[in-house]
């Protein structure tokens, strides 16, 4: 508790402010059934009712409470994003130090396919991977899974290469230690930070590709997220010209540019944290 | 707080404001040419793949056959209030309708150049007898065709029928010297099978980007096209678009009527409710389906009214468990109706010894009614609603979300257990009862659906009404028929749109909706001058 109180002193307002509204939205997540008095996936007024007493955010083209849509759809936004960010995250990970330690033709190897998934251009691969795997969360899951655990894997590839030349480490091989050992005790530590930042910019970029996917019809089409809300709104007939989506449509934008923006607050300034020559800097009082 | 900032943050507030001003002003007004002496030089409609438009190779909708029907003519057209004459000039049928006799118009040509002649016709019946089209109206149903002296063609057919004069009528005529030794003809594509002698031409097509471009035929022989080109682009936003004068003619949802009412610059027409979504059963892949009163039970259990009113935003006409729409002319209110009633469903599935909700959300008794519902992504908030209403009484419902191309496809290759399928043609002849529920599954998403339902009484009387001659007899074998209709649910009309239509009047003013069909833009005599009439 000490040392996040710590570190929290280094975050900028910015970066506070980024977390009280991810901590929010977390508990928004967590406590969706106390939070709302109408069930988020069935009907409980008359269709688009703006704004009320009994609907705080209005309803959608089904009547359903959007208030308890946004709620419940904080859950599979975090899940999404999380989901994704931790999977792509560790496999990026134990992939980076692997092919860094390692070093040689396996080397060579995993670095030759990040970079021909680098250069593939991630949105229009995800829309025709989506469509073949089918709409669905775990499938939506999965297909940014698989995009997104290359920049982990370079970032912490670099970070290894540096690593495993110093001396402690040279030290600890030519006193017996196995490559699993010196993994676990020396390389997973020191890039450890490195991977905590990299998984947070990954949920930020997670949450988004999954609201572009269900607005393009290639999400869970029952699912509630955000982005299939944003998607319904704009496939209802001549919505701007209405005042429909003065709530439909401009809430869920909210909550989800909140979040997007949250996670890219915090995501800078734990980077700036977790870079050895930035914390030399905050160290030395800058 | 920063200069740049403030200028930021007074930015987003300037657009914010700027696009609550711009959802509540009326209209705008583009600078668009008008019409000159009743005529216009372009009208640009909204696009989207519909297949090569030949008669074998359009898509089986109404954007892909009414493109295909610009080119190419019939010997009968639909107006306002039926049948008129066309490439025929004149009709008579005989031999308690197994005859007809066509006296084919002189002086029309192809647009090559070409006369046409009855032996086109000859070979255009023969033709379509052999090889179906997309929108086969007289497959099998000829045993005979001939020419006779005068300009004159005789068909004979297998058995009279009651709408055989429609549906050679309506058959598309095709020159003899391009198609005849083609025998694949859905996959026959070069520029020739574009001739026709309709009064549009196509000169441009893309089907990667939905694009098409007709071009008024100089030689047409009928009446003279008022429209010089009609476009076919897709659209991301329609009523946009129309506002933007990038397309001149859109479907209004009823939330806009307002908008447009009453303001001179505009004229909006409403659609008869012809076009409308019906669940299909496959019971060969579902075996509770077969069961009657199941069927009974989803219907009581699902709300029409609750659709008409926040799917269709209120224009629309409920189902009726008849099939055909309350607009039709042989329609007949059944006896037996089906209210919202989901306690009634309850107790008939209770009845059946099925799994049902005993109303405090609990699951009691015996097997658990559990489909999978396949729709389009275009139905996916009517299928929440459907899944929310049969979930209430116990019926599990797991939606399966496809392209609608893909659905068609499923549907008509019965790769289904109940699915959502919409289409138009509810206020044609009621004979598409004989074709949805007795002949072979065709192409068209219309006729399709129909799995494992079998009622031999039902059967004799489309039979019946299907070649009875007399109207009074036939229309009331069509009510017994939608009484049986009524008590099976074979299938369940959930509602029939009606839709509105929006236009500009001074930049065209030509717009007609056939008398069984409701989209202004099909019938190609919206772009013909027709105050002199057909000659």
């Amino acid at each position: 508790m000490n040392r996040f109180t710590k570190n929290l002193h280094y975050f900028s307002p910015t970066g506070k402010a980024g977390l009280i509204i991810l901590s929010l939205f977390f508990l928004m997540a967590v406590f969706s059934a106390r939070l709302t008095t109408h069930p988020h996936d069935v009907s409980s007024g008359k269709a688009l009712m703006p704004p009320c007493f009994d609907h705080v955010l209005g309803t959608d083209d089904i009547g359903v409470d959007l208030w308890s849509q946004l709620v419940y759809g904080a859950r599979i936004s975090l899940l999404v994003g999380f989901l994704t960010a931790g999977i792509s995250g560790c496999f990026g990970a134990l992939v980076g130090m692997f092919a860094g330690y390692t070093g040689g033709w396996m080397d060579r190897f995993f670095m030759r396919i990040i970079d021909g998934m680098m250069v593939l251009p991630d949105l229009p691969v995800m829309i025709v991977l989506a469509a073949f795997f089918g709409p669905g969360l775990a499938q939506v899951i999965l297909v940014l899974s698989l995009f997104s655990w290359v920049f982990t894997a370079r970032i912490v590839r670099s970070r290894v290469l540096v690593i495993k030349q110093k001396e402690y480490v040279i030290y600890a091989r030519i006193s017996g230690a196995g490559p699993v050992y010196l993994m676990r005790k020396h390389l997973f530590p020191e890039v450890l930070p490195l991977v905590w930042v990299s998984m947070i910019r990954l949920a930020g970029k997670a949450i988004v590709a999954e609201a572009g996917l269900s607005f393009l019809g290639l999400g869970d089409p029952t699912s509630r997220s955000w982005g299939l809300i944003i998607y319904h709104a704009t496939r209802f007939p001549g919505i701007y010209y209405t005042r429909f989506w003065t709530w439909w449509l401009l809430y869920p934008f909210l909550a989800l540019s909140g979040m997007v923006l949250a996670l890219a607050f915090v995501c800078r300034d734990l980077e700036t944290l977790a870079d050895p020559r930035m914390n030399q800097k905050i160290s030395g009082g800058v | 707080m920063k200069p740049e900032s403030g200028r930021i943050h007074m930015t987003c507030l300037v657009g914010l404001v700027a696009l609550i001003l711009g959802s509540c002003t009326g209209p705008r007004t583009p600078d668009l040419p008008v019409m000159e002496n009743g005529r216009v030089e372009v009208l640009r409609m909204e696009g989207g793949d519909w297949g090569y438009p030949t008669p074998f190779a359009h898509y089986p909708r109404g954007p892909g056959g009414f493109k295909m029907a610009l080119i190419f003519d019939s010997l009968l057209e639909r107006d306002e209030t039926g049948l008129i004459p066309w490439l025929a000039e004149s009709w008579e049928i005989s031999d308690m309708g197994k005859t007809y006799v066509f006296t084919i118009r002189k002086g029309v040509i192809w647009h090559d150049g070409k006369p046409l002649t009855p032996d086109d016709v000859c070979f255009s019946f023969n033709y379509a007898s052999k090889h179906a089209a997309t929108w086969a109206t007289v497959f099998g149903v000829i045993e005979q065709v001939e020419t006779l002296g005068g300009n004159r063609v005789r068909v004979r057919v297998n058995e009279k029928g009651a709408t055989l004069l429609y549906a050679l009528g309506t058959c598309r005529i095709i020159p003899a010297h391009v198609w005849r030794g083609i025998e694949n003809p859905r996959t026959y594509l070069a520029p020739e099978a574009l001739i026709g002698t309709g009064p549009y031409r196509l000169t441009d097509y893309s089907q990667e980007h939905g694009t098409y471009r007709f071009e008024a035929f100089d030689r047409f022989w009928g009446p003279q096209p008022r429209v010089r080109v009609l476009e076919y682009r897709p659209v991301g936003e329609p009523i946009l678009a129309f506002e933007k004068g990038e397309i001149d003619l859109t479907s209004v949802p009823p939330d806009l009527v307002p908008r447009y009412a009453g303001n001179p610059e505009f004229a909006l027409v409403k659609s008869p409710a012809f076009w409308g979504y019906r669940l299909v059963f496959n019971m060969e892949k579902s075996p509770p389906l077969k069961n009657t009163r199941v069927r009974q039970s989803i219907c009581l259990a699902i709300n029409r009214d609750e659709l008409v009113e926040k799917i269709a935003r209120g224009a629309a006409v409920p189902g009726e468990a008849g099939i055909l729409p309350p607009g039709h002319v042989m329609y007949h209110k059944p006896k037996i109706t089906y209210d919202f009633d989901p306690a009634q469903a309850v107790r008939l599935l209770q009845d059946q010894g099925f799994h049902v909700a005993d109303g405090q959300g609990e699951i009691t008794g015996a097997p658990l009614l559990d489909f999978h519902l396949l729709i389009s992504t275009q139905e996916v908030r009517m299928a929440e609603l459907i899944k929310e209403r049969l979930g209430q009484v116990g019926i599990m419902v797991h939606l399966i979300s496809v392209d609608g191309k893909t659905r068609d496809a499923r549907v008509r290759d019965g790769d289904y257990q109940m699915a959502i399928i919409g289409h138009g043609g509810w206020g044609q002849d009621a004979d598409y009862l004989w074709s949805r529920f007795r002949e072979n599954p065709s192409l068209s998403p219309s006729t399709s659906g129909r799995c494992g339902y079998l009622n031999p009484g039902l059967n004799v009387l489309l039979d019946k009404q299907h070649v009875a001659l007399d109207p009074a007899l036939r229309a009331k074998l069509v009510a017994d028929i939608q009484e049986i209709l009524a008590e099976d649910l074979p299938e369940l009309a959930l509602f029939y749109t009606a839709d509105y239509t929006v236009y500009r009047p001074a930049t065209y003013d030509g717009w007609m909706a056939m008398f069984d069909h409701h989209a202004l833009s099909h019938s190609k005599l919206s772009y013909l001058d027709r105050k002199d009439g057909v000659h």
